[in-house]
């Protein structure tokens, strides 16, 4: 009710001022304090939505150079300022971006040419085969110094290591280097299907200091041409491609090539390979423009076997090179027609177009990810690469994604691993299941004790037991969580896995035994049970349940030799293979349980006490009875209000989080039973943000999840929110 | 009939059983609480253990286990981490050859590896002894610990006071002179700034060594104790925060200790990280957050309240906004810590580092958790409880009194300050003081925005400007958590966690007791006036 300004007494200027700014004052505050509010949710959607944005290839610079040689091989620096090139003339040439002469120009390999040549995963440098059938690593260095607060990167080249091969160039077909501190490894096939595999090794004395340098050579037979071979960084395993379209793997094991079984991609030849980061992951590309990406993978019978995992939406041709990240797992593939950016775990393909360079003979990924280098037909270009959140997608977030080292496509939460080269694994599902189950848990231990309790509350109860009931359930829904947790987590938890057959016990004998007294109340004597005001039959319950606890305590042990053969984790895992922990899914269901009481408590005893009384009086006046009432009458004129209350409740059980993060062992597991632990979204954020780098993919994944949970919790609340007011409207009504 | 009776009645009992499960849950929970968290600081007596091997135990026996096939096993507390390396030790009661309760033994409670449990021996001071035997020890005891108490004071002044506040000036000095290079300031300036740093830096030095030669000679008297298989240890004497004779504690001499052990808890700093010594920078800190929180919370919950009760026309839109702020109440705590933590942390605190404090950069200032994000973000967290409860107070003012100040001549907003914002007061504070107790006892969103496990120094000092919002803080929830949970030693730790999981309940139960007998008292008023 509004009341109309009349012309009353005269408003001085002063006080109409007043007024006037009074009233802007509170509208813009209060309207800003409610947009405010509302904000939190637009910013989490701020945030959580980079994760949509297309990715960016573009090109930054392009210039032609004096060399008319074709460019074998480019690399670029950590900050793109220098370009290495390796062309067929023998020269290795570094330029400054956009410079046409190089700042460097040095023969490699007293001025022979180069026959082939390529950058390496996770390495600065070529590997080289060069006009005299030699192979060889050509390590490069960028160096970074500062002068006057000034970068200034310094490329340089170390002394290659050559490794003969005793075959004339144009006999080798495919060949691949790898190097690292102690040794460096060389396979090639050639073309009447023969591989090689040297290693030379330098080992140092810890004593004298000198180096001791051993050559090892395996050689074997292929049963097709090979077009492409990689070899991993361990120098273990070698992967190579073949023109019929099969894929081979050996593993270099006690002085020989082991082959495991060939594979076969296609009819169509393999035309470009290539590992990812981690060296577990590779990608092939064939003639028909096709790639797909491949592992290992264990099988059932225990043997290791190469698979193939996903496949990228085909090029029109063939792919004639492919070069991966050394940050993540994407990789850009190229045809002619045809250049892609994709990224293996999610699926994506990230971005396509038209090759940045016609006739590109050599491409690289800068090593901060960040950009590509190309090179071809005199000319040398930087493109930027934009692409920060490759690893998402709806699939890969809720869908099962098939991860390498895992024997089939799973659900799986791993967001951070020892290594750079970890295949982050951010699958909400098993966390959003978690959270499910920390909510049925809490919900079968509160929903029961919750609405019952609040049925006696408002139905039975002898007013002046409402002194007493009132303050307990207010002082319960006022314990801070964090004390929950760490009852449950130091104090329940300890107790229940020395006892939890107790606890079993308790749940058979307590309702019985309540039921039972009910019974037995009911046979009494009329003159002793008259004595008793109605309604504070609570107060038996100190009796009754001190007996039935007596009780459990005795039959615990007997009870425990007789149905869990005296030691219940023992048996337990024994009967059914599930391990008990020491913080399970049963310690989280008690202490949450405990917090979401009150909740339900007081909304369904508001509920229950708000039915109008005459709808009571009517039933117990046509003779039914009190118990008959409450059944018939106030619990179905009421049953909005359950709803609502138990939707309230499962609100607060989803978005607890300090119980569930004491009480769990906050393992990101999948998984049902009621013994082991679980990870709930809420507890994940808490676990996993601290250490999530600001605006990076794992910082948006948790925004995502908060996003969740807000939406969900809000929505829940809504529903309930308006199920309680239509409630309230039919009361007022009746 | 009566067999539907008989039902229903043995049904009424079973929803009886939930309600008093229900009340027996919350009583056991707080006594259970109460009597871990109280019991701890009482001193039980000391028992010497002599084992049928030869080994000997002294300490305080902390728990049995009885288990079927083994028999009951005893853990004792053995303190003595310095010598044996470990503060619990089980033993066999099978193994158990003689027990005694030796009077001469000694509880030394100290400032570094936890206490000593032992016989005294003798005070030291270099080579001179001071005092030989027990009885002579335990009365010399306490004019030296007195003072060195007085010593260790100022050596306390020094270090935090005086060194402190060079640390400080140095510090700020330093960003100073960034922050004139980084402006490409002239090197008159820079000069003069730079002749101020070296003076603080000879004032520094000479702090330094006043502190070297305070504390040789706070360090030069020893106590001399035996453990129980006659190993010797002295212990510096400065050390040494209590010297009890448990055995022989006299009753008031025993409620003494006692007494004097929750003080040390309520007003003390941690010691030994969090697992001994008391939890005062938490207390400080909760209560400092929560300050902050209300002075945000309670003009922009009353603005908004006021806003949709008095001002808003009330229609669709309103219900909406009114349905929307109450379920703000639902959603999750963390979602709100992760509200903050992007938004006020990395946004405005980022924003505010590259405004106001390039020159300590990278190093963030505001741009990482501290005491005001935290505030702020319970603030958020708390202000559908004020702005429901203000609304709910304003609607409890009767119109009547609104029309006839109205009538008067007064104007809307002359209505509002004097007649109808005073008379929802006390709906108003109601609302304030939920939000308290719900912000004193919420800790997921804070563990993302500012606290920590050891803040080294409290937010308020006496350093220009005095109040330091930016600074990360402890909070006794965390402390739960933290000392709890993340502590190596879970079985030592547990009694302090119990303690300090008490003193929060305590604070959250006050503030919340508050909130009811406020809300009582304007239920009664309205009822009154209705009338």
């Amino acid at each position: 009710m509004r009341t109309a300004a009349r012309p009353g007494p005269p408003i001085s200027g002063r006080r109409r001022w007043a007024e006037r700014v009074a009233s802007l004052c509170v509208r813009v505050g209060g309207f800003a304090v409610v947009t405010g509010i509302l904000g939190i949710l637009a910013f989490l959607i701020a945030e959580v939505f980079p994760v949509l944005l297309a990715s960016h290839v573009e090109t930054e610079k392009q210039w032609s150079t004096t060399v008319t040689a074709p460019v074998l091989a480019v690399l670029t620096d950590e900050h793109r300022t220098h370009t290495a090139t390796l062309a067929a003339d023998g020269y290795l040439r570094i330029y400054r971006k956009g410079a046409e002469a190089p700042v460097m120009e040095e023969p490699i390999g007293d001025g022979r040419r180069i026959v082939s040549a390529k950058s390496v995963l996770g390495d600065t440098g070529f590997a080289v085969l060069a006009a005299d059938g030699r192979i060889a690593w050509i390590p490069l260095e960028f160096s970074i110094s500062f002068v006057e607060q000034t970068r200034v990167v310094q490329p340089e080249v170390s002394a290659p290591v050559w490794i003969a091969t005793d075959q004339p160039a144009e006999d080798i077909e495919a060949f691949s280097v790898r190097h690292d501190a102690t040794s460096t490894a060389a396979i090639f096939s050639t073309k009447d299907h023969h591989l090689a595999w040297i290693r030379i090794s330098v080992e140092e004395n810890m004593f004298t200091g000198e180096q001791a340098e051993s050559v090892d050579r395996f050689d074997t037979q292929v049963s097709a041409a090979i077009t492409e071979i990689l070899i991993d960084r361990e120098q273990r395993n070698v992967f190579a491609g073949a023109t019929n379209g099969e894929l081979f793997w050996w593993e270099v094991e006690g002085g020989a090539l082991d082959q495991h079984a060939t594979y076969r991609a296609s009819e169509h030849a393999v035309t470009a390979m290539s590992m990812l980061i981690g060296d577990r992951s590779i990608v092939i590309g064939q003639a028909d423009g096709s790639i797909s990406v491949w592992f290992r993978v264990p099988q059932a019978d225990g043997q290791i076997e190469l698979q193939r995992i996903r496949d990228f939406p085909a090029h029109g041709s063939a792919i004639g090179l492919i070069t991966p990240s050394e940050r993540d797992r994407s990789f850009f593939a190229l045809s002619n027609e045809t250049m892609g950016l994709y990224y293996s775990t999610s699926s994506r393909t990230l971005w396509t177009g038209s090759p940045l360079l016609k006739g590109t003979t050599a491409l690289s990924y800068a090593p901060k990810g960040d950009g590509v280098v190309f090179a071809g037909g005199g000319a040398v270009g930087l493109a930027h690469v934009e692409n920060p959140h490759p690893e998402i997608t709806l699939a890969s977030l809720f869908g099962r994604v098939w991860y390498e080292d895992h024997a089939e496509p799973m659900w799986v939460w791993q967001s951070t691993g020892g290594t750079d080269e970890f295949e982050p694994k951010l699958g909400l599902t098993p966390l959003m299941l978690g959270t499910l189950k920390g909510t049925i848990y809490s919900l079968i231990i509160a929903i029961p004790l919750g609405i019952l309790g609040a049925l006696y509350t408002s139905q039975f109860v002898h007013p002046r037991m409402q002194s007493v009931i009132k303050p307990a359930v207010e002082i319960m829904a006022s314990l801070p969580s964090v004390v929950l947790g760490f009852l449950a987590g130091l104090w329940l938890a300890p107790l229940l896995e020395k006892n939890f057959p107790m606890l079993v016990l308790m749940f058979l004998i307590h309702p019985p035994l309540i039921l039972m007294s009910g019974w037995l109340w009911h046979a009494l004597p009329k003159r002793f049970t008259a004595r008793m005001v109605p309604g504070t039959e609570l107060l038996l319950y100190g009796m009754i349940m001190a007996v039935g606890f007596a009780l459990a305590f005795a039959l615990a042990e007997p009870f425990e030799a007789q149905m869990f053969a005296g030691d219940f984790s023992r048996w337990l895992y024994e009967s059914s293979g599930l391990r008990y922990d020491q913080r399970n899914a049963v310690v989280v269901g008690i202490a949450m349980g405990f917090a979401v009481i009150p909740i339900i408590f007081s909304i369904a005893e508001d509920a229950f006490s708000n039915v109008p009384k005459n709808l009571a009086a009517a039933s117990l006046a046509l003779g039914a009875s009190r118990w008959e009432t409450v059944v018939r009458v106030v619990l179905p004129t009421a049953s909005a209000g359950i709803f609502s209350a138990i939707m309230i409740g499962l609100g607060r059980a989803v978005g607890e989080t300090m119980i569930v993060l004491m009480a769990t062992g906050n393992t990101p597991i999948l998984d049902w039973s009621a013994f082991n632990g679980f990870r709930t979204l809420s507890a994940n954020i808490a676990v996993e943000i601290p250490e999530a780098p600001h605006a990076g993919t794992l910082y948006r994944v948790l925004f995502i999840s908060a996003l969740l949970l807000f939406l969900l919790t809000f929505l829940i609340n809504t529903v309930a929110e308006i199920v309680r007011q239509r409630l309230r409207q039919r009361f007022a009504r009746l | 009939m009566t067999r539907r009776k008989l039902i229903g009645d043995s049904l009424t009992f079973l929803t009886a059983g939930a309600l008093a499960l229900d009340i027996i849950f919350v009583i056991a929970v707080i006594v259970l609480i109460a009597a871990k968290g109280l019991g701890h600081f009482w001193q039980k007596d000391l028992i010497e253990l002599k084992l049928n091997d030869g080994r000997v135990y002294l300490g305080e026996i902390w728990n049995r286990e009885s288990n079927p096939d083994a028999g009951t096993r005893v853990r004792l507390k053995v303190g003595n981490r310095d010598v044996s390396g470990t503060d619990f030790i089980w033993v066999d009661e099978r193994q158990v050859e003689v027990q005694t309760i030796p009077v001469n033994a000694v509880l030394v409670e100290r400032s570094e590896w936890g206490n000593f449990y032992g016989y005294p021996v003798a005070i030291r001071h270099g080579d001179r002894i001071l005092a030989e035997g027990s009885a002579a020890v335990m009365r010399r005891f306490g004019s030296v610990h007195a003072e060195k108490s007085r010593q260790l004071q100022r050596i306390h002044e020094i270090e935090k006071d005086e060194i402190g506040d060079v640390n400080f000036q140095i510090e700020k000095l330093r960003l100073t002179l960034r922050r004139v290079e980084l402006g490409g300031g002239d090197s008159a300036a820079r000069a003069e700034l730079e002749s101020q740093l070296d003076a603080q830096q000879y004032r520094y030095d000479r702090l330094v060594t006043k502190l070297e030669s305070l504390n040789a000679e706070f360090e030069s008297e020893r106590l001399v104790l035996e453990t129980a298989d006659g190993i010797e240890r002295a212990i510096v004497l400065g050390h040494v925060i209590r010297l009890v004779q448990p055995n022989v504690l006299s009753a008031v001499d025993a409620i003494g200790l006692y007494a004097s052990r929750i003080g040390e808890f309520l007003t003390a700093e941690s010691r030994e990280s969090n697992t001994e010594g008391g939890v005062f920078p938490a207390i400080f800190g909760t209560v400092m957050m929560v300050f902050i929180m209300s002075i945000v919370v309670v003009p922009f919950g009353v603005l908004a309240a006021i806003y949709l009760r008095e001002y808003a026309k009330e229609g669709l839109a309103v219900r909406v906004v009114r349905i929307a702020v109450n379920n703000l109440a639902g959603v999750p705590s963390i979602v709100f810590g992760v509200f903050g933590l992007g938004f006020f942390v990395y946004l405005m605190g980022g924003s505010i580092d590259r405004l106001f404090y390039p020159e300590s950069l990278p190093n963030p200032t505001f741009g990482t958790g501290g005491i005001l994000w935290a505030s702020l973000t319970l603030a958020l967290l708390t202000v559908p409880v004020v702005i429901v409860a203000t609304e709910e107070g304003l609607a409890a003012v009767p119109q009547a009194a609104r029309q006839g100040s109205r009538a008067l001549g007064a104007t809307r907003f002359e209505t509002l300050w004097r007649v109808v914002v005073p008379a929802a007061m006390p709906g108003i504070l109601t609302g304030l003081i939920l939000a308290m107790a719900r912000a004193a006892g919420e800790v997921a969103p804070l563990m993302i925005v500012g606290m920590v496990k050891l803040a080294p120094t409290l937010p308020v000092d006496g350093n220009f400007p005095f109040v330091h919002l930016e600074r990360k803080f402890m909070h006794l929830g965390f402390h739960i958590f933290d000392v709890g949970f993340q502590s190596p030693n879970v079985e030592a730790v547990k009694p302090m966690v119990f303690a300090t999981a008490l003193v929060l309940i305590l604070v959250v139960l006050a503030t919340n007791l508050i909130a009811i007998l406020l809300r009582n008292r304007l239920r009664r008023k309205y009822a009154a006036s209705a009338v």
